[in-house]
């Protein structure tokens, strides 16, 4: 077995494009994602019995089903239920800022939770209004302890949109696909491939385990 | 547009997504084992005093934690066997991707789990007279397993979720038996939601069954 890198050189410019709209789909994704997770987890936390439970139905029911069938059902079945064009990229932001506001709606409950019960009062005393004490008091404090799980999550997100690929949608993975197919050189492509996004996710998990740290010294992280 | 739902052609179809779901669970059996079983010997080497054991199993566990997982099933399916000579069918290649990539997470959890362990239990070990061997699996493990419960399980789940990965390299399981259906019958509204009503209704009581096992462990600890 000989290694040739001639192949994938040559079309790396294709490899970008992908590893662009990958990133476009994760930074989609996170846009929709954080303040819908955010709703789900407010909602969750409502004292109102129904509304609850049925955001808790909707998290868990994100959480359950892989989400490679939640891809296949907004890109195959929604257009059938509703009267909408699918293009393979509308499905994967609809999928994937559904699927990670499940994940980051337990995070911000976590975090929310997290907060010592003395806080909400004191914003009562004050005379704050709920939403007022959430976000001024509450929220602030909440979201620094959050940051370690939320960019975990965030990395997940970016690993999981490699499912993208499976709807036709033009991200790294799918451009990897194709070049393979083009080219006959599979082993490369799918290792040069596999290094770029190695070297990505790497390189966010140490920013994370340095962010965790300086958190840690800072105090008032959930890290010790 | 009104669409009518209708699930005759499920309920006529059942043994096809029967199949599937034995596909599914085959590969989860295969890759739970392999992952979370390789994932204790990975993350014991990786606490391990000699370089020769912790270098190797560090390098294995940042790899396979840092690639997404369909790259692996992929890479293992047509890059792998040009690599070697060695023949590999969609089963071997997506137990392979999945059971790795497990075992670097568990790997991690159970690391997490040994280091959580005061050291005055290491001390006692010795002061007894055992090995480090021991040590470990008579005194740490136990302890350290039972604290780490609630995050295996919840990799269990991830790992169910994965095995529709397979189905990416024609694997026959769930889902790739659902898009059947939803090509023969032009019905994918019905094909894909019975698809996420089968895990929702395996994966839900799991994932309550692991918040009661945590409930449990807190009050016991």
């Amino acid at each position: 077995m000989e290694w040739n890198f001639w192949a994938v050189m040559t079309d790396f410019d294709l490899l970008l494009l992908g590893l662009v709209n990958t990133l476009k789909v994760t930074a989609l994704a996170l846009l929709f994602g954080v303040p819908l997770g955010l709703c789900l987890a407010v909602l969750r936390l409502s004292g109102a019995r129904l509304v609850s439970a049925a955001a808790a139905f909707i998290i868990e029911f994100f959480r359950t089903t892989p989400p490679l069938v939640q891809l296949f059902w907004f890109f195959f079945a929604l257009p059938i239920l509703i009267d909408v064009r699918m293009t393979p990229f509308i499905a994967s932001i609809v999928t994937f800022s559904i699927q990670s506001s499940a994940f980051f709606a337990e995070i911000f409950r976590g975090g929310i939770q997290s907060i010592d019960q003395g806080q909400w009062e004191g914003g009562k005393a004050i005379g704050m209004t709920y939403a007022q004490s959430m976000r001024r008091i509450v929220l602030p404090q909440a979201v620094k302890r959050m940051i370690p799980a939320f960019m975990e999550r965030s990395i997940e997100l970016l690993k999981t949109t490699t499912l993208v690929s499976t709807v036709a949608y033009t991200d790294l993975m799918f451009q990897a696909n194709d070049l393979a197919q083009k080219t006959f050189r599979p082993l490369e492509v799918y290792t040069v491939v596999a290094l770029m996004y190695f070297a990505l996710i790497f390189a966010l998990s140490q920013l994370s385990i340095a962010v965790e740290h300086r958190l840690a010294k800072s105090g008032d992280s959930t890290v010790r | 547009m009104e669409h009518t739902w209708d699930f005759a052609a499920i309920l006529a179809n059942w043994r096809v997504l029967w199949v599937g779901l034995q596909g599914t669970l085959i590969v989860f059996a295969a890759t739970v084992t392999l992952g979370l079983g390789g994932g204790l010997l990975v993350g014991v080497c990786r606490y391990a005093k000699t370089p020769l054991l912790r270098l190797p199993s560090m390098a294995f566990v940042e790899v396979f934690r840092n690639t997404p997982v369909l790259v692996q099933i992929i890479w293992f399916y047509y890059a792998f066997p040009i690599l070697t000579g060695i023949e590999v069918n969609p089963f071997l290649a997506a137990v392979l991707g999945i059971s790795l990539n497990t075992m670097a997470f568990s790997a991690e959890i159970y690391r997490a789990g040994i280091q959580s362990i005061e050291p005055g239990q290491w001390e006692a070990g010795r002061a007894l007279g055992m090995a480090y061997q021991q040590t470990l699996r008579r005194i740490i493990l136990p302890v350290a397993i039972k604290r780490i419960l609630p995050a295996l399980t919840n990799r269990g789940i991830e790992v169910f979720k994965m095995s529709t990965l397979a189905s990416v390299v024609a694997y026959v399981e769930t889902l790739n038996q659902a898009k059947l259906i939803a090509d023969l019958n032009f019905n994918p509204i019905e094909s894909y939601t019975a698809v996420a009503l089968i895990f929702f209704a395996v994966l839900y009581p799991a994932v309550q069954g692991t918040y009661i096992l945590e409930r449990m462990l807190r009050k016991s600890e």
